[in-house]
């Protein structure tokens, strides 16, 4: 029993340490559920539309293509605009002032004559293997939809073209009934009987006759009869045999003229379509090729390695100097420094000194382990990273002697870090592309010094160059603002 | 001259009044006592003429110049010795020792010399390896101490340093400073120990923020009892004391009288006189025909003093 009112009595004393702690409180409830708020509100991976441009000569058959078919790119991309030079368009990729480059063939239709298909070429720059396949996968469906639209197109063409065919045809039909009557009134019992009649009578001729060359064998005029004679018999015979076989060879001779010249314009008509062309062509005659133009793609390790370090840095410089001044003014030590010769801005420098040195120490001996012992390649050089690294602990560390200055106890400063570390994890582009956040997550993003930082370092480690300027300056800019805030709030207390 | 001077001083926190117009003035090279009971605004009198704390009104100067204006030159003339050890404990106490001159500026040479002068002065020069954790609560104060004295500074602001301490301890860090005072440093001490105001060359006693008295111990204990005192043991029956009464108060004033009764019955006494070489001998006089044992000139406590200063307020 004694043993339970002694458990009750420190729960109870703890329970109300805490109650008189709402700030602490408060803070750790609306905290991460504030976290996961923004990040539900913002983040919607589909609806992620990649900046394009689209590279077309001008008054080409690819204008024209891309002209009719306009929605499909436009509904497709965050379209902005169209240029002449891939070059030019390749540079904005390589500036991150576009997502993708989408180059129109310039006369598909004679890739396509040529049994070939035309090919519609995408570039785009990145570099996450995870997240990084939105532009191909865009270009997929861009093409696929594009096929399909020209197909259908062409249907709609040829469809049109059908109607003066049927025309012909019909005519033509006109004029094989001609023909067919024409056969049908020269094989009829009549004419039959006209040539048997005929046959009959030339047969009684060439008796005849056969019998006076009997009496007369040197008379020419009588032979030569004979022969006639013959001849004509022949010829009926053949007469008699077309008869025989009806219409068709008859047909032949009829009307051959005309259907040779309706015929001929069918033939010109079907010309215009290319001989021999493959189905797949004719189904698809656009072919995507995309082409990335990171100058390096890293595997999954390897492209988290420079977030993870970024991520890192800002852990620890920020929990270090959070607790830097809190510390210090709860012992009584920054009453004592204050009544000393050191300044407040001596006190800060002193520790940024040291934070700087440790948090750049630890992290380059982080990123050498990772390229020891995981082979992760670092593109650009060890000199390059060091400094993108200083910058990150500078700026987080400046970070982390503000919300020092404000803290009013270490368990506060800590708590605050805490969040800081988990809400970089949703909103500095560690997880998830900041492309692929919206407001109001892409606001607090810019709070964190990670989001710079994760950035810079990518660019240092995976594409092996510097920073982006705006980057850069982002860091400089809250690296200031945060230092001169803190020392502005570690003001001697009685001139508040 | 002046070390510390403040007029009308007051100071507020949210509309709380700690400093309610304080008076002080303190002299150079002397121990200056600052003493009254916990709450009574010590800490921030003494927060105040560091500069630390700006005052709500009044004035404030020490070596002449407002404190809260203090540049780092000016600071390098004085020091303040905190309550709590303030220092590292994860250092040794060489090293926090060194941070300490390192803030006051101290080169390198001179620091090690100074750094072992001030150590063997607290009787900390064999520890100065061990990390300030290993060290005990007393041992802390002194490192404190020798931080504060460490670059030689003429005015040392020193808060509450025997709070929890044995009264030998107390007795030496007393020591110290009455040595440090010998060298011509100002000492501004605060203490709750109204016993400890004796040790001090003047004492200012605050009481809800106000010094209520200032002066030596003596004149301290005059003002309380208005004079000296002599306490007077007549043997014989206590009864017959009030006989010479009238006769006493003709030299004095009678403050106290006690009976003992029993064999060895005896009355003692109390008697404020102005002056006590004056009076003696007229208090011979007017008790000839008595059984004087003893006339003794006592010191009440301080906190008698303490008590009889705030009781008249």
């Amino acid at each position: 029993m004694n043993s339970l009112l002694r458990i009750r009595a420190v729960a109870a004393k703890e329970f109300w340490a805490l109650a008189r702690q709402p700030q602490l409180l408060a803070l750790l409830l609306i905290g991460p559920v504030l976290i996961m708020v923004v990040f539900a509100l913002s983040f919607d991976a589909g609806s992620y539309l990649p900046r394009a441009v689209i590279v077309v000569e001008e008054d080409s058959e690819g204008e024209d293509i891309f002209e009719q078919f306009r929605r499909q790119f436009t509904e497709r991309t965050d379209f902005q605009g169209v240029m002449r030079s891939v070059d030019e368009a390749d540079e904005m990729l390589r500036n991150d002032e576009t997502d993708a480059v989408i180059i129109m063939p310039s006369e598909p239709s004679a890739r396509v004559a040529e049994s070939e298909q035309a090919v519609l070429e995408v570039h785009y720059n990145n570099i996450n293997p995870i997240f990084g396949t939105t532009v191909p996968n865009r270009a997929n469906g861009l093409i696929l939809d594009l096929n399909r639209s020209i197909v259908r197109e062409g249907i709609a063409q040829e469809l049109q073209a059908i109607r003066p065919t049927q025309e012909q045809v019909e005519e033509l039909n006109v004029q094989i009934e001609q023909v067919n009557e024409t056969a049908e009134s020269l094989s009829s019992d009549d004419a039959r009987q006209t040539t048997a009649d005929l046959d009959n009578a030339l047969g009684n001729l060439e008796t005849t006759l056969e019998l006076l060359s009997l009496a007369d064998d040197e008379n020419e005029d009588i032979q030569n009869a004979l022969e006639e004679t013959r001849n004509s018999r022949e010829l009926l015979g053949e007469v008699r045999d077309a008869q025989e076989e009806g219409a068709d060879s008859v047909q032949e001779q009829a009307g051959t003229a005309e259907l040779q010249s309706s015929l001929a314009e069918l033939s010109e008509e079907s010309a215009a379509l290319p001989a021999d062309v493959p189905a797949q062509v004719l189904v698809n005659p656009l072919r995507l090729v995309v082409d990335n133009l990171a100058p390096f793609e890293p595997d999954a390790a390897g492209f988290y390695a420079p977030s993870t370090l970024g991520l890192l840095i800002q852990h620890i410089a920020l929990s270090l100097a959070s607790l830097a001044i809190v510390r210090e003014r709860l012992s009584g030590a920054y009453e004592y420094f204050e009544v000393s010769p050191l300044g407040a801005g001596e006190l800060l420098i002193g520790k940024f000194i040291t934070y700087l040195f440790l948090v750049v120490a630890v992290n380059m001996a982080v990123a050498l382990a990772l390229v020891s012992l995981l082979e992760i390649s670092i593109q650009g050089s060890l000199g390059m990273l060091a400094s993108v690294m200083a910058m990150l602990s500078a700026t987080s560390i400046a970070a982390g002697f503000l919300l020092s200055a404000v803290s009013r106890s270490q368990l506060q400063a800590i708590q605050v870090s805490m969040l800081a570390f988990i809400g970089s994890g949703f909103f500095s582009g560690f997880l998830f592309p900041l492309e692929e956040l919206d407001q109001p997550a892409t606001g607090f993003s810019y709070l964190l010094p990670a989001t710079y930082g994760i950035r810079a370092l990518r660019d240092v480690m995976l594409r092996g160059q510097w920073p982006a300027t705006f980057d850069l300056i982002g860091l400089a800019v809250y690296f200031l603002v945060c230092l001169v805030a803190a020392r502005l709030l570690m003001g001697r207390k009685g001139a508040a | 001259m002046a070390v510390v001077e403040a007029k009308g001083l007051m100071k507020s926190f949210g509309g709380k009044s700690i400093l309610r117009g304080v008076d002080i003035e303190v002299s150079e090279g002397e121990i200056f006592g600052l003493v009254g009971p916990s709450g009574a605004g010590k800490s921030t009198l003494m927060r105040t003429l560091t500069g630390y704390l700006k005052p709500t009104k009044g004035e404030v100067s020490v070596f002449g110049r407002d404190p809260f204006r203090f540049d780092a030159a000016d600071r390098r003339l004085m020091s303040f010795m905190p309550q709590s050890f303030v220092l590292y404990d994860e250092l040794s106490v060489r090293k926090n020792m060194n941070f300490t001159a390192g803030l006051y500026g101290l080169k390198l040479g001179r620091r090690r010399q100074r750094i072992r002068e001030v150590l063997k002065f607290v009787e900390l020069w064999e520890d100065r390896k061990k990390t300030a954790s290993r060290l005990s609560g007393g041992m802390k104060r002194r490192l404190q101490l020798a931080a504060a004295i460490v670059h030689e500074p003429k005015l040392i602001f020193v808060d509450e340093p025997t709070a929890n301490l044995d009264p030998i301890l107390r007795r030496k860090f007393w020591d110290e400073f009455r040595l440090l005072s010998g060298m011509g440093r100002t000492i501004f001490v605060t203490t709750q120990y109204l016993g400890e105001a004796e040790l001090c060359d003047r004492v200012g006693l605050l009481h809800n923020g106000r010094i209520i008295a200032a002066g030596t111990p003596e004149e301290l204990r005059r003002k309380a009892f208005g004079g000296e005192m002599i306490e007077l043991t007549l043997g014989g029956d206590p009864g017959h004391v009030g006989e010479h009464l009238a006769a006493l108060e003709v030299v004095g004033r009678v403050v106290e009288v006690k009976e003992e009764v029993g064999e060895n019955a005896a009355s003692r006494t109390r008697l404020v006189v102005e002056n006590a070489d004056v009076a003696l001998p007229k208090v011979f006089e007017v008790l000839r025909d008595a059984d004087v044992r003893s006339a003794d000139l006592i010191y009440p406590s301080f906190d008698e003093v303490f008590f009889r200063l705030v009781r008249g307020v």
